[in-house]
């Protein structure tokens, strides 16, 4: 029995009023399920809308050029299989039809790729959000293994609508990152496994998409390169274009031995590397740290000045403690202090906002500390120094360095400072200038501590003495500003006591 | 329903050699040809036949020349079934060989008009054989283009294909457009006895080539033709009893004239809309050709357009060379087609042709150019075989001195460009082509002869007084 069912245009995304720019089948055309019927065009791509069954064309409800929505009706159908003839078909229209739904809106599921030994793996960085357009090869998510951190592109273009997972949170192969609603891109190109959601769309993967585009670009031959049909030969199989060589021959020609060196340099990096010469690729941390160390050193008016403070009572107070077995280093002490005379100089304890316009002063004292790691330097932040005492500060020190160096830190953990203190005292150096981490306004560099000769006004008497730091951002803080900070800082050291008010 | 890795659709020179191509890198491949014989139209109602009509008619007008030579020659008695049998066992011999060829590439060759029905499928005949592909090359042609109102109907008005048949030799014969093929065609009709008339739209015959190229060819055959009327144009066109009576609109062309046999000869069309190509999704465009990139892709993905189908100019080596493309890039290869020239040839007598840019369209471009013309009068080879209009023409970038173009009337011209083509393929300078030594006395010469007057380094000729 034959019954004769409405097609209607199935919900494609966003696709209000969206032109049809083909009709590809006639009244009286047999069509086979997931023939394609219509081809519709918005200002991002061209889709070609599937028959949801097949059936002999009984009319055809649009015309080239008409603009259609969702359940537009476009085409009545003879359908072959029984069904109650009053029933409307959309291609998957309905709720319980809503899974071949996100067949036909092409919603793909990306799932993590088979890239070695992924089990049970760390999500430690979402990019991207729900809602967003990402492009092919847009890194989604940041993965780290006890091995190594990687980023996993998008296998293709489209509009992020679902995120299941959360930083944190364990993956293995095979598990879902996110879905997409995918742009008419090649899906077999991807990097990543793509697991589309209904066995439709898996049918059109074993048969390969088929590419078909609005437009051909037919550029035109016209090489400014002076180069014979052997040699632009040879430049298209390498992939090169003729117009970055210089040509060595004669009159400029580009010659075979031009062209291979050129693509010996491309090879072996930016330029010609020399023997002796290891290419060591970046940290992740570094990478991402060196950009934005960039950023501040380029854009914050760096201003540094530098003191020199006696600290004879914190040391005799150290060695008084160390005696009883209290190791205190005098970081935690700097720390304290530093809180002290943020609170006497609130403009410190703050940051620019985007605006360049207004500062935003913070009331709570929540101090970064520069760490030293193998993959390079990250700064956790220690909060509320003000309410610690010195041995919880140590002891909190201790375990987040600890973890910063085993496992890593949350992003969580390295935000939310109002002040950052960097310290090479352990190391070694007179000092050193120290840059802004912005969007913070000042920094705190400290160097080791030197026993230098004091003029008491009888004698030179040999002094514990701390080299001092401060870099600040001169768009927020003037120089006599800077230099009070210091002059306080310096007597808060000195009389290390102060710290207790 | 059979399948195919590769299907190939027409078998001229661009599907024959696409078919070859693919299936020497490795791929199974079916060709598909709508005649009888394969070859397209180059070999069986084109390039080949017309040529071995022209060296009819070169004998001919050889012999009548000859005089000149104080050889004497009686008028020639043609049998014009001798002629003809000689055009078709030159086409059989051909197009057998194009078959042996096909045969020992293992080319599944299939005889029948194929449509598409879907991106990977066509139809033959009607729809009674599918044949699924996995990558297509289109390689369809074109065909004659037919003006409407002219009584095609009549056996008296004749196409080219129609004209290559020979059926008898008329007494006067109008050919309708004065580009390459009706110019050709003009030749061998009057070898074998015609009067002709010429009327061509333009301002001079073979438009697209510079006018002081033609200009030789156009001296030459005003004189032996009966009539050529430029800038005019055939308003009607009509059967009778005594002829094909014709009315003209034009300056110098008479109102009405009666010819008895007509070639209309006019242009050709692309065949890119009469394949399905919309049911595959692919694009043409209004007037039927189908767009590609330098790869001969279309719009979809696997499917190829190669020769006519895809644009001017529609010559067949073009169509090999794109071909190629075609068939390496779909067996993997990094293959492009970025040929800086595509050589044109009329094999008129004399001959005329040209590589590269012409004058005009240096012109049009805003292109500052230097001009080299060598007269063949000044030619011992050209004098020697009994001619002097020919010319030479160089043209170079005065910035550079690199060639830029090249246009030759005369005694094989046809085969003197293709020296003018390599310098340009090679970004040759005039300079470059003057010191190649060339062989004395030839007719190749001129080419370097034509450097040396845009160098000023002629001693053959008075170089031309340099202009500031």
């Amino acid at each position: 029995m034959s019954t004769t069912k409405n097609v209607t245009l199935p919900d494609i995304g966003d696709s209000d009023q969206v032109e049809v720019i083909e009709v590809l089948i006639a009244v009286g055309d047999h069509v086979e399920e997931n023939d394609s019927i219509i081809t519709l065009e918005n200002d991002k791509a061209t889709m070609e809308i599937p028959a949801p069954f097949s059936g002999t064309v009984k009319s055809v409800e649009v015309t080239v050029g008409e603009k259609i929505s969702k359940d537009s009706l476009i085409i009545t159908l003879d359908g072959t299989e029984d069904s109650p003839s009053e029933e409307s078909y959309s291609t998957n229209a309905g709720t319980e039809a809503a899974e071949e739904s996100a067949a036909t809106s092409n919603i793909i599921e990306v799932v993590v790729p088979d890239i070695g030994d992924i089990d049970q793996v760390e999500v430690i960085e979402i990019l991207s959000a729900v809602g967003d357009d990402i492009s092919k090869e847009q890194s989604i998510i940041t993965l780290e293994s006890d091995k190594a951190s990687m980023e996993i592109p998008s296998p293709l273009a489209g509009k992020i609508t679902k995120i299941p997972l959360s930083v944190g949170d364990k993956v293995s192969v095979g598990d879902l990152i996110l879905s997409l609603e995918a742009k008419s891109e090649n899906a077999n190109t991807a990097k990543a496994t793509i697991v589309e959601s209904t066995p439709t769309i898996i049918d059109a993967t074993e048969q390969e998409p088929i590419k078909i585009v609005d437009e051909v670009i037919s550029v035109a031959t016209s090489p400014e390169s002076h180069a014979s049909p052997s040699i632009r030969k040879l430049a298209r199989e390498l992939g090169v274009d003729l117009s970055n060589i210089k040509g060595n021959g004669q009159k400029g020609r580009i010659l075979s031995a031009d062209l291979k060196d050129y693509v010996k340099q491309i090879i072996s990096g930016s330029g010609p590397i020399e023997d002796g010469v290891e290419v060591v690729p970046l940290s992740r941390i570094k990478k991402l740290s060196g950009k934005h160390l960039a950023k501040c050193w380029s854009e914050i008016p760096h201003v540094t000045q530098f003191d020199s403070v006696n600290i004879e009572q914190m040391e005799e107070f150290r060695t008084h403690q160390k005696a009883r077995g209290v190791k205190l280093s005098p970081l935690v002490f700097i720390m304290r202090a530093v809180v002290q005379v943020l609170k006497q100089h609130p403009h410190f304890n703050a940051s620019l906002d985007e605006s360049g316009e207004n500062l935003l002063v913070k009331q709570y004292y929540n101090l970064g500390i520069a760490m030293d790691t193998p993959d390079g330097l990250i700064v956790p932040v220690i909060r509320d120094v003000g309410k610690k005492s010195l041995i919880e500060l140590a002891d909190e020190l201790t375990e987040v360095s600890t973890r910063a160096r085993e496992s890593g830190l949350s992003k969580a953990e390295m935000q939310g400072a109002g002040f950052t203190i960097s310290s090479l005292g352990g190391i070694g150096g007179t000092q050193f200038t120290p840059i802004i981490n912005s969007p913070e306004v000042a920094i705190l560099g400290v160097s080791r501590t030197q026993i230098m000769p004091v003029w008491n006004g009888d004698a030179f008497i040999p002094t514990a003495t701390l080299p001092l730091a401060l870099s600040y951002d001169h768009r927020v803080i003037d120089g006599v500003q800077g230099a009070k900070f210091m002059a306080d800082l310096n007597q808060v050291l000195k009389n290390i006591m102060e710290i207790l008010l | 329903m059979t399948h195919t890795q590769v299907l190939v659709i027409g078998s001229g020179p661009g599907g024959y050699t696409a078919a070859f191509r693919a299936a020497d890198l490795g791929k199974e491949v079916t060709l598909i040809e709508r005649h009888d014989n394969l070859g397209g139209v180059c070999l069986n109602v084109g390039c080949i036949p017309s040529k071995a009509l022209l060296h009819t008619a070169e004998v001919i007008n050889e012999a009548k020349t000859a005089e000149h030579l104080g050889v004497h020659f009686e008028a020639p008695s043609i049998d014009i079934d001798g002629v003809r049998k000689n055009k078709t066992d030159i086409v059989t011999k051909l197009t057998g060989g194009i078959k042996a060829l096909a045969k020992a590439r293992k080319v599944n060759v299939i005889a029948g008009y194929a449509q598409f029905i879907s991106t990977n499928q066509v139809s033959i005949e009607g729809g009674d054989e599918v044949i699924e592909f996995e990558d297509c090359i289109i390689a369809a042609g074109s065909q004659v283009t037919k003006i409407p109102s002219f009584p095609f109907e009549d056996d008296r008005v004749m196409d080219s294909t129609d004209a290559l048949e020979l059926s008898d030799i008329p007494k006067r014969l109008l050919v309708v457009g004065g580009g390459i093929i009706g110019l050709e065609m003009a030749t061998v009709y009057e070898a074998l006895g015609s009067e002709i008339t010429i009327v061509e739209l333009a301002e001079q015959l073979i438009p697209s080539a510079d006018k002081d190229i033609v200009s030789p060819l156009f001296k030459r055959i005003k004189k032996s033709y009966e009539n050529i009327y430029l800038n005019t144009k055939v308003t009607k066109m009509e059967a009778s009893k005594k002829g094909i009576k014709v009315d003209f609109e034009g300056k110098g062309a008479p109102e009405t004239d009666t010819f008895d046999k007509v070639l209309v000869s006019v242009g050709r069309s692309p065949n890119g809309a009469l394949i399905g190509a919309d049911k595959a999704g692919i694009l043409v465009d209004e007037r039927g050709f189908i767009t590609t990139d330098r790869q001969m892709k279309t719009n979809v993905e696997h499917i190829y357009a190669v020769g006519d189908v895809v644009g001017q100019p529609m010559l067949a080596h073009k169509a090999v060379h794109e071909a190629k493309v075609a068939a390496e890039v779909i067996c993997g290869h990094k293959s492009g087609f970025d040929a800086l020239t595509i050589p044109s040839v009329a094999y008129t007598d004399p001959e005329v042709a040209w590589t590269g840019k012409t004058e005009k369209e240096l012109k049009a471009e805003g292109i500052s150019y230097k001009k080299g013309v060598f007269p063949w009068a000044a030619s011992g080879r050209s004098l020697s075989i009994g001619r002097s209009e020919g010319v030479t023409k160089g043209l170079f970038d005065s910035t550079n001195g690199k060639i830029l173009g090249m246009g030759i009337c005369g005694t094989n011209a046809g085969e003197l460009i293709a020296e003018a083509t390599l310098a340009i393929e090679m970004g040759c300078d005039m300079s470059d082509i003057a010191l190649t030594v060339h062989a004395h006395p030839t007719l190749s010469e001129t080419t370097a002869f034509a450097a040396e007057m845009a160098e000023g380094t002629i001693t053959d000729l008075m170089p031309p007084r340099k202009r500031k």
